[in-house]
């Protein structure tokens, strides 16, 4: 039983809620029968490589696109036959945050009070108040073409909160962010989950990204669901910690087949061999003793708690993209 | 949401707001980018220069109407800028599909036709520049008004129509392939249209297939409309085929965008 079934079952209060959701590009399967529920409050990571359906799977969420099967429900509304009340209660902050450079902050923010029925006086008020939330009130009269990239994720976020949205959709929302916009943007979205209760459904393809912000993942791959759960219980289901020895290339055969001897192999990048250490950290010596016993030498030795990644590889035989760099 | 802003998405208040926003947004573009602004006022004006200058005897010849060629020409010129700023105003959609930015007006909660007539409305408006551009440089070639102060207004009206137009026509186009190659293909089919009218000569000067063609083209009847000003006095003879041409090219073309502007979400 999937944790969405589980969800659905329980007597939740389910505000997104997908049953066999399809999407195909002539002979492209994009996303392959999907089941979704999401409850109403929660911030519900959707996790997975480029590629991978996530935000296939947000525009057919939020009536940008036709499923081609299967269907989806936005706090009781059907996406394909009731789209305009969907429209009415999400907000969704888009990939590659869909911003006219020529316009200004203010401009935008007007125009998509008027997008979304805000009646003038009421935009007035709520406008200003939202650019001061996300720290943009010096530049609101500036163009967005002298915008950094943190800078737009935040006016991304703000023109997605206008209409006071109770569902929120964020697509990728701190790609290509640095460090400490990256952390600011977490913040927002933690603060209006906490204290305006919006459900926050995120899709990205930053394991530490998902681990902070969700209180359940989705992790997709390939257009199909492969676990779905709590960040914790997911990282549990992996069960040992990951060695990992990256070694000289001559070395590496001879190394996997010493270390197979200490747990089940896992996905690594070129040069590394990891293992799923059985018994821990407690076994670490006998590994490094094994090791120095066959004439092995190691560049490089780690032990991690199971992560996020270690879910993902073991759900699908592949590291994420980068996640190991 | 407020329960206010519900009601008021799906009233006529906010369909004309939507309209009204996305035309001003379209002409703060155009103002904001001066590149813009010049090749869609250059180019009738380059039109106009260059035909009464190249063919500034034409008019000579018994059957246009005039001897001013000012009189013949301008209103063509004026048209061809029409379609330029139409096929512009299309144009103004790939790019916001495009780079992303359409999404966001798709998800408005109310009706999408809105989007589409505020494109429309931007495409006319912006249709004027050139249009008064025009004008302004044919009369001071000598353009004169023989149907009075009424002539420049068919001129307006039928370069807002003409706009619209094509404006729909593209955006059908780029509704349905999203993308802004695709606007080649209106380019082609606005100045083909144009080409293919009474724009350069007076029908009964044309032979076998041009005749035919440009006899069933409705910009043919456009052209008369506009031109009559210039020509003669204005009658309602020549005003209301005019018009009806107007009308039923918005009209198939609005159906047509429409049609692919409701398939973009499949």
């Amino acid at each position: 039983m999937s944790g969405s079934t589980e969800l659905a079952s329980s007597g939740a209060d389910i505000v997104i809620e997908a049953s066999g959701l399809v999407r195909t590009f002539g002979e492209v399967v994009a996303v392959d029968g999907i089941d979704l529920a999401v409850a109403r409050g929660e911030v519900f990571g959707f996790l997975g490589p480029n590629g991978a359906g996530k935000s296939t799977t947000v525009r057919m969420l939020t009536t940008l696109l036709r499923p081609t099967g299967g269907s989806a429900r936005i706090d009781g509304h059907d996406v394909v036959e009731s789209a305009p009340a969907v429209r009415r209660i999400i907000g969704v902050a888009l990939q590659d945050a869909s911003i006219d450079p020529l316009m200004t902050g203010n401009e935008l923010m007007r125009l998509q009070a008027v997008l979304h029925g805000i009646p003038r006086s009421e935009a007035r008020r709520r406008c200003p108040e939202l650019l001061a939330r996300v720290g943009l009130t010096g530049a609101a009269d500036r163009r967005v073409a002298t915008y950094s990239g943190g800078m737009r994720r935040r006016l991304d976020l703000a023109l997605s909160l206008v209409h006071e949205p109770s569902i929120l959709f964020l697509d990728e929302p701190s790609a290509g962010l640095d460090p400490t916009s990256r952390l600011a943007l977490w913040e927002e979205v933690r603060r209006l989950n906490r204290e305006l209760g919006t459900t926050v459904f995120l899709t990205t393809q930053y394991l530490e990204e998902a681990d902070e912000l969700a209180g359940r993942i989705a992790i997709i791959d390939r257009g199909s669901l492969v676990r779905e759960g709590s960040p914790e219980a997911l990282k549990d289901t992996v069960g040992s910690p990951t060695l990992r020895v990256d070694v000289d290339a001559a070395l590496l055969e001879a190394t996997r087949r010493l270390l197979s001897g200490f747990g089940p192999e896992r996905p690594a990048r070129e040069g590394r061999v990891s293992v799923g250490l059985d018994g821990g950290a407690s076994r670490v010596t006998e590994v490094v003793r094994a090791l120095d016993d066959a004439g092995i030498s190691v560049s490089h030795l780690e032990l991690d708690a199971p992560s996020l990644d270690d879910v993902f590889a073991d759900a699908t035989g592949r590291r994420l993209e980068g996640a190991e760099e | 949401m407020s329960a206010v802003a519900v009601a008021h998405v799906t009233g006529v208040g906010h369909a004309g707001s939507v309209v009204s926003a996305i035309c001003v947004r379209g002409m703060r573009r155009v103002l904001a980018r001066p590149m813009l602004i010049m090749p869609m006022l250059l180019m009738p004006l380059i039109f106009v220069i260059s035909f009464t200058g190249a063919f500034g005897s034409l008019t000579r010849v018994e059957g246009y109407g005039t001897d001013n060629v000012f009189n013949w020409m301008a209103v063509y010129a004026a048209l061809q800028g029409a379609v330029f700023a139409g096929v512009g105003g299309a144009s103004a959609t790939a790019e916001d599909i495009e780079n992303g930015f359409f999404d966001r007006l798709l998800l408005t909660p109310g009706s999408r036709v809105p989007l589409l007539v505020g494109t429309v409305a931007y495409s006319s408006l912006r249709s004027t520049i050139p249009t008064t551009g025009v004008l302004i440089v044919s009369v001071m070639g000598g353009l004169s008004l023989t149907g009075g102060p009424l002539a420049l207004l068919t001129v307006y009206v039928a370069t807002w129509g003409m706009a619209a137009v094509f404006c729909l026509v593209g955006l059908t186009v780029v509704y349905k392939f999203r993308t802004m190659r695709s606007m080649i293909l209106i380019q082609v089919f606005g100045f083909s249209s144009m080409f293919l009218s009474t724009g350069q000569v007076p029908i009964h000067f044309m032979n076998g297939w041009l005749h035919a063609v440009a006899r069933v083209n409705p910009v043919t009847n456009v052209l008369r409309f506009s031109r009559q000003g210039f020509l003669g006095d204005i009658t309602w003879s020549l005003t209301w085929p005019g018009l009806l041409a107007l009308a039923a090219m918005v009209l198939v073309s609005g159906v047509l965008a429409l049609r692919q502007l409701g398939k973009l979400a499949a």
